[in-house]
């Protein structure tokens, strides 16, 4: 037998840890800012691109793609190799993965605060960046499946095929909810609208905490509990029914993060049972890495990495019992909108998430660095930061939240709502605000320890860049036909793959397909109708501001909703709404039925200075809207592109845009004048400015379900093209 | 667009039933598959990770 010489490269392993510690340290710290306005609203406001609704995506994806990403990437390009037997198939290409994941992060940051976006949550980057990050996860995981393909070990083990399913699921949830149409350079519209849309990003949405946050860090506690354990898996055969039964499910999930709203019931309650089913699995493999530490115990109490992966370990046991609990619709019912769900997911981003990618730094720097860690005591220490700032992170937030949505659905004897001023509801919690910001603090100071232990451990050894390793040569399937079904297919990547691919298009297809192809499921309604240019640049501007990162557009059907703001939404009502802006979190009011509620003055106003008109408010104030100019030059293009995805514009709608956008806004602002509210705080009001287009979007809002809207019966293209909107195809 | 080429599809309303038996089916042979394996036949799968540098680079086998 012919013993093979190769190395592993510790080269790529080492980049990766550094940009997960770098990404982390920055991820967290604009978490921090924005934890910080929720206190003090004006905390370096005034200044657009550090505003509230443009730094919270910043944030997430920071986490997610930057700093989760890359620890994800850190611990493959670690164990991938090892498991295989193999060096990385691919130097150069571990490199492009390398240098181009980077890149794609830092036009995140270009792009997210100057209200370059989407507003598709965790879906907010602009499709050429879309573009980008398909080509730089295939080469990932081009270079992932031929090391598979070269391996030496002919059992492919279990923490791969999680790394597998990350891969293709990844492409696929990326892929579909990216169709977009480019408007210009920077803008598109997405293909789907309202119901769909919300479907389509919500099916990616929850998907992205299952495959992106979920199954590529169980792959690292398959591999890495047992490495810092030195004990296999608990059983085996567990984690087989696991990766097939959580892929499987998972998959169907998403429609919970949408109940009560306008989608159908069928999808809801679709959504539903398959949470709850989700909780098998998920505790399955929660209990597997637990008791793979069985006789270990002993181990946790002296061992960081274990400490930190034994935390994860939990936290991802109460994260998933709290999920399927979630979705269960009358749970859903109070906790939706509310700031528990923060709660909820930081209990996963920052010990399940958090810990693991911790306790990999601290098992694999001492290793390539051939050293040894340079303090456990502060590596103990940044673990109990770690866990007492996700504590005191997690806790006050539940708690808000909770206070919180019981305000909202509280009654008086008389039948009126207790707190009908929506802001008693945001000012009695701020206190759990601060006590978040307080969490978030110790988490940043146990990671900044981290980061210096790390350096320190690093100085003291020098880097190990090509590890040897030996391994005698895989031969050819000899004798496989003999083989048992499961460890066959085990030994044959590409089948395997398949059959990944196939276990999770099935939720997807089977929940969307209906959606898409039965009309009667949206039902229309017949005096909703396209917005006008002028309300289409407001909307824009609506996206680009963030605004839906604290209102939502979406109201219930219970009493406490409707008598708070109005009719509860239709599915018909979105028909055009590309893309669909529901929001998930209500730190302020929903604004669905807004349109018409207060004059336009007092949205010029309140878009100034909250507090003018809404003594104690803690939304930022927009002083920019008032100054800067709205984009009438991309308008004929835009307009062209929202035709392309179907809204029924009359084809030579794009010429007369810009014209219907300066009569309507000359209209408002002369509205506006003759309220004497001609000149605020030394700053002229004239028809050209954002907050004109931002007014004239909020009034339309929900206001055409009454029937009684002619939105263009009295701009120029009424006069010269009849009609202006075509029926609907 | 994509709903002319999925209303195109004949006997659609069927697929997602028979996905679901198929994937049924597919768990209930793997539960019996490997309740009736037993552990003892996983045993070196579930040593990959540990024995991955253990045998033939004693170097790394010392932490």
């Amino acid at each position: 037998m012919s013993v093979d010489t190769f190395h592993y490269d510790n080269k790529i392993v080492r980049n990766f840890g550094i940009a997960t510690m770098i990404w982390g340290i920055i991820g967290f710290l604009v978490g921090l800012i924005v934890a910080l306005k929720f206190i003090w609203p004006d905390f370096l406001g005034f200044i657009p691109e550090l505003s509230f609704g443009r730094l919270r995506p910043l944030h997430t994806n920071a986490v997610i793609f930057a700093f989760a990403g890359n620890a994800i990437f850190y611990g493959v390009y670690y164990s991938l190799p090892r498991l295989c037997k193999a060096s990385m198939w691919s130097e150069k290409l571990s490199k492009i993965h390398f240098w181009g994941w980077q890149a794609i992060i830092v036009s995140a940051v270009a792009t997210l605060p100057f209200g370059i976006t989407t507003s598709k949550e965790y879906a907010e980057l602009e499709w050429p960046i879309d573009i980008a990050i398909t080509l730089i996860w295939v080469i990932f995981g081009v270079n992932m499946i031929m090391t598979i393909m070269k391996r030496r070990e002919k059992h492919i083990y279990v923490a791969i095929w999680f790394y597998i399913a990350t891969f293709v699921t990844v492409a696929v949830l990326h892929l579909v909810n990216s169709f977009e149409v480019p408007a210009t350079l920077l803008k598109s519209y997405p293909i789907y609208a309202g119901v769909q849309d919300a479907l389509v990003q919500w099916w990616y949405g929850h998907n992205a905490v299952a495959f992106f946050l979920t199954t590529p860090f169980l792959g690292i506690m398959y591999y890495f509990i047992p490495k810092a354990s030195n004990r296999p898996i608990f059983s085996y055969r567990l984690s087989i029914v696991h990766f097939w039964s959580l892929i499987f499910i998972y998959i169907w999930a998403g429609p919970h993060h949408l109940l009560y709203t306008a989608l159908p019931g069928w999808a809801q309650t679709l959504g539903v049972v398959f949470s709850l089913m989700l909780i098998a699995p998920s505790w399955g493999g929660m209990l597997n890495g637990l008791l793979t530490l069985r006789g270990a115990w002993d181990k946790v109490r002296e061992d960081p990495v274990l400490k930190f992966m034994v935390v994860a370990v939990t936290a991802y046991g109460m994260v998933t019992f709290e999920g399927p609990m979630l979705s269960i619709a009358n749970v859903n019912a109070i906790a939706h909108y509310s700031d528990y769900i923060i709660g909820h997911v930081h209990n996963g981003a920052l010990l399940w998430n958090g810990g693991l990618a911790f306790g990999m730094l601290y098992f694999i720097t001492p290793r390539i660095y051939e050293t040894k860690l340079f303090s456990t005591k502060l590596a103990n220490i940044h673990f109990w930061f770690a866990t007492m700032g996700a504590i005191f992170y997690v806790i006050p937030m539940y708690w808000g939240g909770i206070t919180q949505s019981l305000m909202w659905k509280e009654f008086t004897d008389q039948g009126f709502l207790a707190y009908p001023n929506f802001l008693e509801t945001v000012v009695q919690i701020i206190p759990m605000y601060a006590l978040r910001a307080f969490g978030g603090t110790l988490f940043i100071i146990g990671a900044l320890f981290g980061v210096y232990n790390l350096y320190k451990t690093a100085k003291s050894g020098s880097l190990l860049k090509a590890e040897e390793a030996q391994a005698p040569a895989l031969q050819k399937h000899a004798g496989d036909e003999n083989e048992s079904w499961h460890r066959r297919l085990e030994g044959r990547p590409l089948k395997f793959t398949l059959l990944t691919v196939v276990a999770i298009l099935i939720g997807g297809i089977v929940e969307y397909m209906p959606t898409a192809l039965i009309d009667s499921n949206i039902p229309t309604i017949e005096s909703v109708q396209p917005y006008t240019a002028l309300e289409v640049e407001g909307r824009d501007i609506y996206i680009a501001e963030g605004c839906n990162n604290c209102h939502s557009q979406m109201i219930r059907p219970f009493r406490s909703e409707t008598e708070r703001y109005g009719e509860y939404s239709k599915a018909g009502e979105f028909v055009y709404d590309h893309p669909f802006l529901w929001g998930s979190k209500r730190t302020g009011p929903d604004l669905h039925r807004i349109g018409g509620k207060y004059p336009d003055s007092w949205h010029l106003r309140h878009m100034y200075d909250p507090n003018s008109t809404s003594p104690g408010s803690i939304m930022p104030a927009y002083p920019w809207l008032l100054t800067q100019d709205m984009d009438m030059e991309s308008m004929p293009n835009r307009i062209e592109a929202l035709s392309t995805v179907g809204v029924p514009y009359s084809p030579r709608y794009p010429e007369y845009a810009v014209g219907d956008m300066k009569a309507q806004a000359e209209r408002i602002t002369q509205g506006l004048r003759e309220n004497g509210f001609d000149i605020i705080e030394g700053i002229e009001i004239t028809s050209e400015k954002k907050v004109i287009a931002l007014i004239a979007y909020l009034q339309r809002l929900g206001t055409d379900i009454s029937g009684e809207n002619d939105p263009f019966g009295e701009l120029p293209s009424s006069k010269k093209l009849s009609p202006v909107i075509m029926e609907k195809k | 667009m994509y709903k002319d080429v999925l209303r195109s599809m004949d006997g659609i309303e069927l697929f997602p039933s028979i996905s679901l038996i198929l994937f049924f089916t597919f768990f209930l042979i793997l539960i019996i598959y490997l309740i009736r394996t037993g552990k003892d036949f996983w045993k070196d799968a579930a040593n990959i990770p540990l024995d991955s540098d253990k045998i033939f680079n004693p170097k790394n086998s010392k932490q």
